[in-house]
């Protein structure tokens, strides 16, 4: 089966307007013409099958969204070719449209003053979706939440919650083969969080639509995608599976003790016992970060029980957003 | 079925319009305030004048004249530069444009709710007192017909200008302004502040030519025309000379939009 989405070196660059500073700078702006190119987006390719949960990350300013227009076709690459479902997006906007749905967790697609169903009613007829399956889309809706106490309610009265909730299911109200979520989860509290993953994970398995997500809470990832790609200052870092991403940084696992006596002065005694981990101490615990090549977590411990008495412990995976920040901070070696 | 596509976003913007009854009751009040102002405003002028007839018009021809452009602006005017501009600034244009409708007419269907509730609630009311008011001032007959079809035309050709400077504001991303600067011009050009037969007689061949006469002096005069005062041929000619503009115009504001939006995915917006 051909993929989905098709990205080719695409690049792009935008001309922005080098600014002076002041009141007199800001004068001579007006006239001047001294622009700099800026590259947004560097040379990135992937491909992407259908039915995939791709984690999109970066940091801020990485580039993300201005890939995401890219493929929604609202920007033209400067260089690189783009398909998306075997359309060229910016050139085929209006028939693009009719493919793909969109969220951006800060802006609501929805009419402000109307009930949500008018919206849903309004949608449904924009996008000629047939009364039966719009009628299936929203009872296959109730079963994954309960929507009933939304659907009559103006959409201006909404807590933030239920708005990207309603949101969601309206991008995915015509079945679009693929679905953009721009950080959908941001400033919900943690049900929500939980509730909007869980029917976007359904969406996904039901309906097969290729999500693409961009977003800046792990815990999304963790729970949706299994591919991640990562980009900074517009160039492509990683694009592999998440559980590779964490072997890809060695095996570290911290282990965390609690033993008899001073902690911070314990710490230091275990250090030179255990020269090639690094072990920090705070008020509670002893953390030693445990590469698993060299050695295995439960050798330490054996060894560590030798010559201090354990109270208590615990393991702890490194998780991704350690890894992720890693990436940010350092880039991949 | 095709039809239907935009139905909805006029079925939607008349609920919309619906949900916000005080806003109704406050436009119908600030229609009136203007009304009142505008009749001794020129009662003034007509009593300085000093004769019962000013450049062709009586004192009731005028104030029905104005009364009417007052109405007919309330119903036409649709903010469209506002709205482009807003959608722009906030960044919402990128799901306008990912709506499966091309942007020019999803903005005008997704209005048109409007001009059916003004239409009902400030035009209609006011075309009634009017009539009343003046015992006969408007005839009843088949100019109110012209009448319609050039409100059709002008509505076009006021959404094409209106569309026209709002695709500016894709480069200055500034509204305020810009906005300001086309009422003017257009409210001025198109004697919905002073009829146009008061312009001076050189100006007013000009503008008489231009697609702002189109908008409201045209329909106007269908709505003062007795019936009888034109020759047969002239309302036809008024006819096509709104139809002449509203292609022009929606061709020119489609191109121009068609090289901005262009001009936008390339550098970014």
């Amino acid at each position: 089966m051909a993929p989905i989405i098709e990205i080719q070196n695409v690049t792009k660059e935008f001309k922005v307007l080098n600014r002076r500073e002041g009141l007199k700078g800001s004068i001579r702006d007006l006239f001047s013409r001294n622009y700099k190119i800026v590259r947004a987006v560097d040379n990135v390719s992937m491909t992407i099958e259908q039915g995939e949960i791709v984690g999109y990350l970066g940091p801020n300013g990485a580039g993300k969204s201005t890939t995401i227009k890219m493929m929604t076709g609202v920007l033209e690459p400067t260089s690189g070719q783009i398909l998306v479902g075997g359309n060229v997006p910016y050139k085929n906007r209006t028939k693009n449209a009719q493919e793909i749905g969109v969220v951006f967790g800060q802006r609501s697609q929805l009419w402000w003053a109307l009930p949500l169903v008018e919206s849903f009613k309004i949608l449904r007829d924009i996008y000629q979706i047939p009364e039966k399956n719009y009628q299936e889309m929203l009872d296959f809706y109730q079963s994954l939440v309960d929507i009933q106490p939304i659907l009559h309610k103006p959409v201006r009265q909404m807590s933030l919650g239920q708005r990207t909730l309603s949101d969601i299911l309206a991008a995915f109200l015509h079945d679009p083969k693929i679905v953009f979520l721009d950080e959908p989860t941001i400033g919900l509290d943690v049900s929500m969080k939980a509730k909007i993953r869980t029917l976007v994970q359904a969406l996904n398995q039901e309906k097969k639509t290729t999500v693409i997500l961009t977003t800046h809470d792990m815990g999304d990832v963790d729970a949706l995608c299994r591919r991640i790609v990562i980009i900074d200052k517009g160039k492509m870092l990683y694009d592999n599976d998440i559980d590779h991403l964490k072997s890809f940084f060695g095996s570290y696992r911290t282990l965390k003790i609690r033993v008899e006596g001073e902690l911070k002065a314990q710490a230091q005694a275990i250090q030179k016992e255990l020269p090639e981990f690094p072990v920090t101490a705070d008020e509670e615990w002893i953390s030693i970060l445990v590469d698993e090549d060299k050695a295995k977590v439960i050798d330490v411990l054996g060894r560590l029980q030798s010559s201090c008495r354990i109270t208590d412990m615990q393991l702890q995976e490194i998780s991704s957003e350690d890894v992720i920040k890693k990436i940010y901070e350092e880039g991949v070696k | 079925m095709k039809l239907k596509k935009y139905i909805t976003l006029t079925r939607a913007g008349i609920i919309e319009a619906l949900q916000f009854r005080l806003a109704t009751v406050v436009m119908v009040i600030g229609n009136l305030l203007y009304l009142i102002v505008v009749y001794f405003l020129w009662k003034s002028i007509y009593a300085s004048a000093g004769t019962d007839v000013v450049n062709g018009m009586t004192f009731s021809d005028t104030l029905i004249y104005l009364v009417l452009a007052t109405a007919l602006f309330n119903f036409m005017e649709m903010y469209t530069v506002w709205e482009i501009g807003r959608s722009i600034q906030s960044g919402k244009i990128v799901l306008d444009l990912l709506k499966p409708i091309e942007y020019r007419k999803y903005l005008f269907w997704s209005y048109s709710g409007t001009f059916v509730t003004q239409f009902i609630f400030t035009f209609l009311p006011t075309f009634i007192i009017v009539a009343a008011v003046t015992h006969g001032g408007i005839h009843m007959g088949v100019n109110l017909l012209f009448f319609v079809a050039s409100v059709v035309m002008a509505v076009s050709i006021n959404y094409s200008i209106d569309f026209l400077v709002g695709t500016v504001c894709l480069f200055t991303e500034s509204i305020w302004g810009i906005n300001i600067m086309k009422q003017v011009i257009v409210l001025l050009l198109s004697g919905a502040t002073i009829p146009l037969a008061f312009f001076p007689e050189k100006l007013r061949e000009v503008v008489e030519l231009l697609p702002f006469a189109a908008i409201y002096d045209v329909p106007l005069k269908f709505l003062l025309w007795d019936g009888v005062s034109m020759e047969p041929h002239e309302p036809w000619c008024m006819l096509l000379f709104q139809l002449f503009w509203s292609i022009v115009m929606m061709v020119l504001s489609k191109l121009f939009w068609k090289a901005s939006l262009r001009q936008i995915t390339v550098n970014g917006g």
